[in-house]
Formats: C-alpha cells, sequence, structure tokens
C-alpha cells in the first residue's frame, strides 16, 4: 500500500504537468475498484456506469487538491466515489423502495426465477455459494441494507479495504466502522433468511 | 457483580469481525467463544454475521462495460482521437457511429430515390425538409445540450433511431435525409470537438470543498442516533428503526 501511495502521488504530478498518458493510466488503474463500489451500492450497471464517469470527471478537475500527506491515492478516490453516492442516494430517494428481492434480475448476474430458486438448497452459506442465483439474491440483499451499512460491508467484504482505511473514507472512528460491518453483515444474513423463508 | 476474566457484549462487538476473519487466536479466542456460545443476543449476532461474511465474500467482481474507460477518457480530457484509435482499435466516437450507420442504412435507398419519378418539386423539398427536422427529433440546439452520459447516449440512440425507421417508412421525403445528414455533420462537429475540460475549469469553484471539510450523511438527523444507538441492544430492533427512517 505504501508502493500505491508513492505510485499515486507520481500520477497525479505527472498529471497535473500536463502528461495525458498518466490520466490514461489513472483511469485504468481505477475504473474497475470504481465501477464495482458504485455497481454494488447503486445495484444497477447503468447506475454504476453514470456515477463512474461522474467521479472521474471529477477527479479530473480536482486532482490538484490531492495532498500525499493525507493518505494514498486510492483512498482518496474512494472517498470521492463514496461521496458521489451519497449525492445519488439523496437525489434518487423518491424511486426507490418499492421493489422487493424479487424483481427484475440486475444485469451482471442473471436470476433463474423464482419459482426455480425455491428447489435450491444453495441458500445456506455451506451449500453452493457460488452458484449465480445466489450471487443474484445476495446483491438484491445488498440493495435492501441502510446505505451505512452497505458502504461499509462493501468496502470491506468486496473491496478489502482495511478498518483504518475505511474509517478515513467514512469519516468516522474505527469503532463504529466495525460496528457497521457485524450489523451489515448480520443484517444482510437476516434478510436472505427471511426472503427464503416467505419462498417457502 | 461482573466477573472481570469473563468477555462482556460490549468487547464482542470490536471482536465480531476479527473473529469471524479468523484473527483471533489463543485466550481471546477461547473467551470470545465461551461469551458467544452462552450469551442470548452475541450468539445469533455471532451466527449471522458469520454467514452474511459468507454470502458477501460470495460475490465477485462484475466486469466494467469495454468502452467505459475511452469513453471516461473523452468526458475528461476531450477527444483525442488519433492516440485513441491507436490505443483502443476500431473504436469511434459514438456520434461518427451514427452518423455511419445513417449513411450506410440510407445509400441503396437514396439510389433508388433519384430516379425521375421520385425528383419532387422544389417546394415538396422543402416540405419534406420540415417534416423531416420534426420526425426524427434532430435539432442542432438539442445537441449542442445532449446529456452525454452513457446510459442517457444508449436511450437517445434507441428513441432516435425508431424515430428514423418510421420516418424511412414514408418514403417520399427520403430525399432529404442527405443533406440533413452533412448539415447535422456539419452542425455537431464543433461542440464534438470542443474539450469539456475547459468548461470544467469554470465550473470548478466549490466542487473539491465537500472533501476535505464536511462530512457527508446519507440523512443528517438519522445518523446521529445510528452512532448513538448501543450495540447491546438486539440489533435487529436498530435496524429496522433505522431502515425505516432512512427509506
Ligand atoms: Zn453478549
Amino acid at each position: 500500500m505504501v508502493e500505491d501511495a508513492q505510485v499515486g502521488a507520481l500520477l497525479v504530478r505527472r498529471c497535473i504537468a500536463g502528461d495525458t498518458g498518466a490520466w490514461e493510466e489513472i483511469v485504468q488503474r481505477y475504473h474497475r475498484r470504481i465501477y464495482n463500489i458504485c455497481y454494488r451500492f447503486a445495484g444497477s450497471a447503468d447506475d454504476a456506469q453514470d456515477l463512474t464517469q461522474e467521479v472521474f470527471i471529477k477527479m479530473y478537475r480536482t486532482l490538484n487538491t490531492y495532498d500525499l500527506e493525507k493518505g494514498a491515492l486510492m483512498t482518496w478516490v474512494t472517498t470521492m466515489t463514496r461521496n458521489l453516492l451519497v449525492d445519488h442516494f439523496r437525489r434518487t430517494k423518491q424511486d426507490r423502495m418499492t421493489d422487493s428481492l424479487d424483481a427484475a434480475p440486475s444485469d451482471h448476474e442473471d436470476a433463474a426465477p423464482l419459482s426455480e430458486r425455491i428447489e435450491d438448497k444453495a441458500l445456506t452459506p455451506d451449500f453452493g455459494v457460488q452458484s449465480r442465483e445466489t450471487r443474484e439474491l445476495v446483491h438484491r440483499g445488498l440493495q435492501k441494507l441502510s446505505p451505512e451499512l452497505r458502504e461499509a460491508v462493501i468496502l470491506r467484504d468486496l473491496q478489502d479495504m482495511d478498518y483504518k482505511d475505511i474509517a478515513a473514507v467514512l469519516k468516522v472512528p474505527e469503532g463504529t466502522v466495525k460496528s457497521r460491518i457485524n450489523r451489515g453483515r448480520a443484517e444482510l444474513a437476516r434478510l436472505l433468511q427471511r426472503t427464503y423463508r416467505q419462498v417457502m | 457483580m461482573p466477573d472481570p476474566t469473563k468477555m462482556q457484549c460490549g468487547e464482542i462487538d470490536a471482536l465480531l469481525s476479527d473473529a469471524i476473519e479468523g484473527k483471533l487466536t489463543g485466550a481471546q479466542l477461547a473467551s470470545f467463544e465461551a461469551h458467544t456460545q452462552s450469551c442470548a443476543s452475541c450468539g445469533p449476532l455471532f451466527a449471522e454475521a458469520a454467514a452474511g461474511h459468507t454470502w458477501l465474500k460470495s460475490l465477485e467482481d462484475v466486469e466494467p462495460p469495454t468502452e467505459m474507460v475511452t469513453n471516461i477518457l473523452v468526458a475528461t480530457t476531450g477527444l483525442d482521437t488519433t492516440r485513441l484509435h491507436a490505443k483502443f482499435g476500431e473504436r469511434i466516437s459514438w456520434l461518427d457511429r451514427a452518423q455511419d450507420w445513417a449513411d450506410g442504412f440510407f445509400t441503396p435507398v437514396l439510389a433508388f430515390a433519384r430516379q425521375p419519378r421520385f425528383v419532387m418539386s422544389f417546394g415538396m423539398i422543402f416540405f419534406g425538409l420540415s417534416v423531416s427536422l420534426s420526425m426524427a427529433g434532430v435539432k442542432v440546439t438539442d445537441i449542442r445540450h445532449a446529456d452525454l452520459r452513457p446510459s442517457a447516449i444508449k436511450r437517445g440512440y434507441y428513441e432516435t433511431s425508431g424515430r428514423v425507421v418510421k420516418y424511412y417508412e414514408n418514403i417520399r421525403f427520403v430525399y432529404e435525409i442527405e443533406s440533413r445528414v452533412r448539415e447535422f455533420k456539419k452542425a455537431t462537429a464543433p461542440a464534438e470537438t470542443e474539450p469539456i475540460k475547459k468548461d470544467n475549469r469554470h465550473t470548478n469553484d466549490t466542487s473539491q470543498e465537500p472533501e476535505q471539510h464536511q462530512e457527508r450523511n446519507y440523512s443528517q438527523g438519522d445518523s446521529q442516533q445510528l452512532l448513538a444507538s448501543s450495540p447491546t441492544q438486539p440489533p435487529v430492533v436498530i435496524l429496522e428503526g433505522t431502515y425505516r427512517r432512512l427509506s
């Protein structure tokens, strides 16, 4: 991670000096990560694409404000992504909360119809967690978590960030981060178990 | 009187993720296990959090759309066509693609329409021109202020091609498309090549401020209650409340 911080700082410096190749390298380096955070948080591939582009436009405008002393470029980029997700969440508040876990399949994990999934015993974490249908259910379950819990588990369990970096991104103490991760994981398990029971 | 050698519920919350991720060892692991096996609130919480962790870990990275990097570079640095073409092969801008498609689509029709019996009077051409404008829904002003987000472009593309197909059915006016496309190209060329960068510089006033100074919350009042909620309470109650408030 120390290495990443140095590389990131160097890329930013080259970028500010007018090296467009450096900017392209930054985009290549981080677009996948940003896209995945946005996709898991916002739920749809279209939103994730728009949000990722928004992140990079904002980043491009504010590159000269990046300060290595305050943390690695990756933390800075993740913070920017997270802040735009907060804005997006507030912006789209009206459109949400009407869909259920049985809504249309999302873009990256096509789910089988629910009737076919009833037979599937893969709904306990011990069995067949790799199945596409299960992943689809987990992805939709994630959308049902409160945004504070959702972002915490995304950064920890999907992006493998350490607690210190997550605390820096979310601007809360590490203890709060841990607590949110615990509750996020537990709430997701309860949501999935509840869905399963309803199906039965 | 609490036994000082025994772990309390308050300590469990801090150790739960370490336990789930297999980082607890020795005496700490032993007393953690002793507590979660006997405590009616920490035991289920541990089991559920572990299940949730396993489920989350089953999610893999998804692949971003292939054109994403190009789109981002176009949206940020403006069009640098030679480098983009060299780097990303035959990928060209959506506007070029749309124009090529329109050209290819109408060429055989135009050859057919050029036969003498389809040559229209001067007045007819003007009539066709105005109809083609409204039916194809292509206005120069619209394009200049077009929404350039990828999803909006996708949407716009299908809407426009739908309208174009409807228009095509009205074969009398096909004769006009060629000149429309030429005008369309001419009118949009400057808008396309103008670097977005320049524009951004001017609107660059407040956007970076919140990054450094301001904590962003999903909703103001709720987050305080969320932080204040006690970890020893049954979590389901807190979460249900939080969820409803935030929704
Ligand atoms: Zn306990």
